[in-house]
């Protein structure tokens, strides 16, 4: 891989960059899904290729291919350094990239059991039994549960002089039970919605995840929601759970603070931002309990590695520092342009695809509170749990999500099961009316592994650590 | 360059025959793209990729198995074959399966355009030039895509299918913001880049902008709603995914199940999905080979049965409608290609027609609250306006919805005269009209 990459950077300078990095990608892929007692799909896939990012005559340029001939490689980059040329018809000022070190390393994420080594007889069986017992309520008609398992190895080499490589194993594992009410399909996830939890490590990971023994439990309360109250239309104190705070710390925090998307370069696809350069250390995020950080060093999260895909060290940064906004994620392109060094979230979804802004693990740091003292500490609200919709503008302000279940809060105690629970909010008011986090004890890094961004469309995988927290005089039962 | 048709044919015949299975099936891939964008009025990225993949569907039996890869030797081709194989192996029988669909005469249809094989990255340049230009000299910011994709698909399979496509499409998009809170947005989406009018479209965006600055406030309430065509083809998309799959209505999370055959839309809605139109972009066979066939979804708003594959087609015992996805997929077919009839109604008759509402020029962030009823929440985006007395009074700041589409398409009250194809650069598209609906439920608004 690294003679690949050498012969790209060759190929660009003789083309006439005046920066160049290449990064050769081989990402591996294995996913079994079981539906209602039918095996969906047991699927494998493999990709390879070469990407070669350029600046000439100021001006960026991109070209990739499968095709890892040196010819092809060295047309590739001829390609990018056109297609650089051509973007500088319109430049209004050549591209500037803030410094970074020169780096020969290698780095590799955890995995204790390579989950490509387990039968895929074990795997499917783990499937089989935890979709058997998700069929456990005659409510529930549907079921699925499905394993995930990915592993990337890449090499990353810059006109500057760095060559990196990196490796890492990313496994996820998810169960649905679909409850079939009057009109209505009640969802019941285990451990998270959407694929449910995924982390950067091996088969053990899946084994920790019990999922066979939560099953009857998840079919249970599936079909519990069938008769469960509505949401209540009204404004009240919440407490959101710990996987549902991670997408909301995702879309509140981690996407209006993506300084490219700050800066004006995400405007035509899913919008800008609220947040300013000029908010820097002067805007007030949220109350004084809420501090988020960006840590691209948690050991087995989705967001970790060594290098992001610009060669720079994986760092950790505070976002928003006890309610004050301290920091943007950021690129040596958008660092530079408000005179900044890049603190590494550059990170592209394939050899195909260019760096982006990207979260890492962006975090919600945890408080004091133990979730039973919170909760008897809350007179009257509701305890929202697992992600079922979300939804927000192109400024990031307004949003509104929608979770699996909800329980009434009545004098400090959990009391009634409620459907189809949503809120709705302005990001800086909600934040703002946070009073209290839980402790390290309840807070769990979840795995993202489907944020959309860019065009073409990519797909990064993030992770959010979070626990319990409760908000105050916030818009529930929107529309019910 | 990627691969020609003859050559995907080929690569995919290749693949059957390495695969030691009861039956096999390849579908190969040959994709040579370009995307330029821009933002702050200059192209700041900008990027080409060719890539051509193998998926290898093997059947041993009623298991099945699949492997995928892009690397074309003959060692990683084989090891492809050979990995559908072992993951058959390890499947359970599966009863319902019919085994890999025969051949069907499938239309042709010419998609690929010369001239947009040759929108190279200085055209594009040039017409993204021409694009932010509009909104320069009115001292606006543009921000937007110029694209093109020009793929072949190849598929195959141990019965007899041979089946080979390539297409060409041009997808250009431009928002235009101005300093005031106003926000305009245009799209073009066709085959044919010498049919492409940037300037126009750049223009378009850079009105549309400049008469939407300085939006108000707006109360939650049911507004009558005039939906733009892209706003339009967003309901379409949800409506299509969550309520016209085979696989939805057999799992009861459809509206339409259990009650096709009933009128439950507006007689003004007559929807089909319709791979063959003259305007659309896109494969005129599904990921198995198989023609797609116009297929009615609702006629003067009777719904009709479901979009189909292979394998839901056996199941629920009716015809194969040629709507499989690329296997496995989790959501069974889906139609690519919805078509809503035009109706008789000018846009602006359909503004002068009413008294108080919103005129929405698309959406922004939709996502699913109930999927029965298609209940989705959202937010509009770059030009929202306020109808006053039958005309546009004032621009207003974008708003949250909560809505069901199902109900919202029950009430229909005039459809446009003039349909766009809407969607995504490749893949299928939706030919809709503007629609004016009776009551959609405001729930929020912006800051």
């Amino acid at each position: 891989m690294r003679d690949l990459v050498t012969t790209a950077l060759d190929a660009a300078a003789s083309a006439g960059s005046t920066y160049a990095d290449a990064r050769v990608v081989l990402t591996s892929e294995e996913r079994i899904s079981v539906r209602t007692g039918r095996v969906e799909g047991i699927e494998s896939s493999d990709s390879l290729g070469i990407g070669i990012r350029v600046i000439a005559d100021g001006a960026w340029g991109f070209a990739s291919t499968s095709a890892l001939t040196p010819d092809a490689i060295r047309a590739a980059a001829r390609q990018a350094v056109a297609i650089a040329r051509a973007s500088a018809i319109t430049a209004a000022a050549p591209v500037r990239l803030s410094a970074v070190g020169v780096f020969d390393d290698v780095w590799r994420g955890p995995c204790e059991i390579d989950p490509f080594t387990v039968p895929l007889e074990e795997k499917l069986a783990l499937l089989v039994a935890a979709d058997e017992g998700l069929r456990t309520q005659e409510a529930v008609t549907v079921s699925s549960a499905s394993l995930g398992f990915i592993k990337v190895e890449k090499v990353f080499g810059s006109s500057e002089g760095s060559m990196i490589e990196q490796s890492y194993v990313e496994s996820s594992a998810g169960l649905t039970a679909y409850a079939l009410g009057d009109g209505e399909v009640l969802p019941r996830s285990y451990p998270n919605s959407h694929g449910g939890q995924a982390i950067q490590g091996g088969w053990e990971a899946i084994l920790a995840l019990d999922l066979v023994g939560h099953a009857p439990r998840v079919a249970e309360e599936a079909a519990a929601l069938i008769s469960a109250m509505p949401c209540p239309a009204t404004t009240t104190t919440v407490i959101i759970d710990g996987s549902q705070l991670a997408l909301q710390v995702h879309e509140s925090v981690g996407h209006p603070t993506e300084l490219d998307r700050v800066l004006g370069d995400e405007a035509a696809f899913a919008g800008t931002s609220f947040v300013q350069v000029s908010d820097l250390d002067s805007l007030r995020y949220g109350s004084t309990h809420v501090s988020v950080v960006a840590d691209a060093t948690v050991p087995g999260s989705l967001g970790s590695f060594g290098y992001d895909d610009e060669g720079v060290p994986a760092q950790r940064d505070y976002i928003v520092h006890e309610g004050l906004f301290t920091g943007f994620q950021s690129s040596r392109e958008s660092a530079a342009a408000i005179g900044r060094t890049s603190n590494g979230c550059m990170r592209a979804d394939g050899w195909n695809r260019i760096p982006l802004v990207r979260m890492t693990t962006l975090s919600v740091e945890p408080g004091t509170w133990s979730r039973d003292d919170l909760i008897a500490d809350t007179d009257d609200g509701i305890y929202f749990e697992t992600n079922n919709s979300w939804s927000i503008d192109d400024r990031r302000l307004n949003f509104q999500f929608a979770c699996e279940i909800g329980w009434e809060i009545k004098g400090g105690k959990l009391g009634r099961m409620i459907k189809n629970p949503n809120y709705t909010g302005i990001t800086p008011k909600f934040w703002g009316g946070c009073d209290a986090v839980c402790s390290a004890e309840h807070w769990q890094v979840w795995g993202l592994p489907n944020c959309g961004k860019g065009e073409p469309m990519q797909v990064a995988h993030v992770a959010h650590g979070a626990a319990p927290a409760r908000f105050r005089d916030v818009q529930v039962g929107v529309g019910r | 360059m990627r691969l020609s048709e003859d050559q995907v044919r080929a690569l995919a015949a290749r693949a059957v025959a390495l695969t030691p299975a009861d039956e096999a099936e390849a579908v190969v891939m040959a994709n040579d793209s370009a995307l330029t964008r821009f933002a702050n009025n200059r192209i700041h990225q900008n990027v080409a990729e060719e890539n051509t993949t193998v998926s290898v569907r093997a059947v041993l039996g009623t298991r099945t198995g699949v492997a995928s890869t892009n690397r074309l030797d003959d060692h990683a081709l084989k090891a492809c074959c050979e990995a559908a194989v072992a993951a058959a192996r390890v499947a359970p029988e599966d009863p319902a399966f019919p085994g890999l669909p025969a051949p069907a005469p499938i239309e042709r249809a010419e998609r690929v355009c010369a001239s947009t094989q040759a929108f190279d990255a200085e055209a594009r340049a040039k017409a993204a030039a021409a694009i932010i230009e509009q909104s320069r000299f009115r001292d606006l910011s543009a921000a937007g895509t110029v694209a093109r994709v020009d793929y072949a698909v190849g598929i195959a399979n141990s019965r007899g299918i041979d089946a080979a496509m390539a297409v060409t499409d041009v997808k250009a998009t431009v928002l235009s913001t101005g300093t005031d809170g106003g926000s305009g947005w245009a799209s073009w989406l066709g085959c044919d880049a010498s049919r492409f009018a940037p300037e126009a479209l750049g223009d378009e965006a850079a009105t549309l902008a400049q008469r939407s600055e300085v939006p108000g406030s707006l109360e939650p309430g049911a507004y009558a709603v005039v939906l733009a065509p892209e706003a339009v083809s967003d309901v379409l998309d949800f409506l299509g995914y969550l309520g016209f799959g085979a696989q939805a209505v057999d799992e009861k999370s459809s509206f339409i199940a259990g009650h096709e055959g009933e009128r439950l839309l507006s007689e003004l809605i007559t929807l089909s999905d319709n791979a063959l139109a003259a305007e659309t972009v896109g494969l005129t066979f599904d990921f198995e080979g198989c023609p797609k066939r116009r297929t009615p979804l609702v006629e003067a708003g009777v719904v009709r049965g479901p979009v189909t594959d292979s394998y839901w087609a056996a199941k629920l015992g009716v015809v194969n409608t040629g709507h499989a996805l690329p296997a496995p997929n989790p959501y069974g077919p889906l139609p690519m290609n919805l078509e809503l009839a035009a109706g008789e109604t000018r846009v602006d008759d359909m503004i002068a027609s009413v008294e108080r509402g919103l005129y929405i020029t698309r959406f922004h962030y939709v996502n699913v609250e109930d999927p029965v009823r298609a209940v989705l929440t959202g937010m509009t985006r770059d030009g929202t306006f306020l109808i006053e007395g039958g005309r546009l009074t004032q621009p207003v700041k974008n708003v949250r919805f909560t809505q069901s589409a199902v109900d919202a398409l029950a009430n229909v009250q005039a459809v446009g005269d003039r349909r766009v194809l809407v969607g995504p650069e490749e893949g299928g598209a939706n030919l809709t009209p503007a629609l004016l609906i009776g009551s959609w439920q405001v729930t929020g608004q912006t800051r």
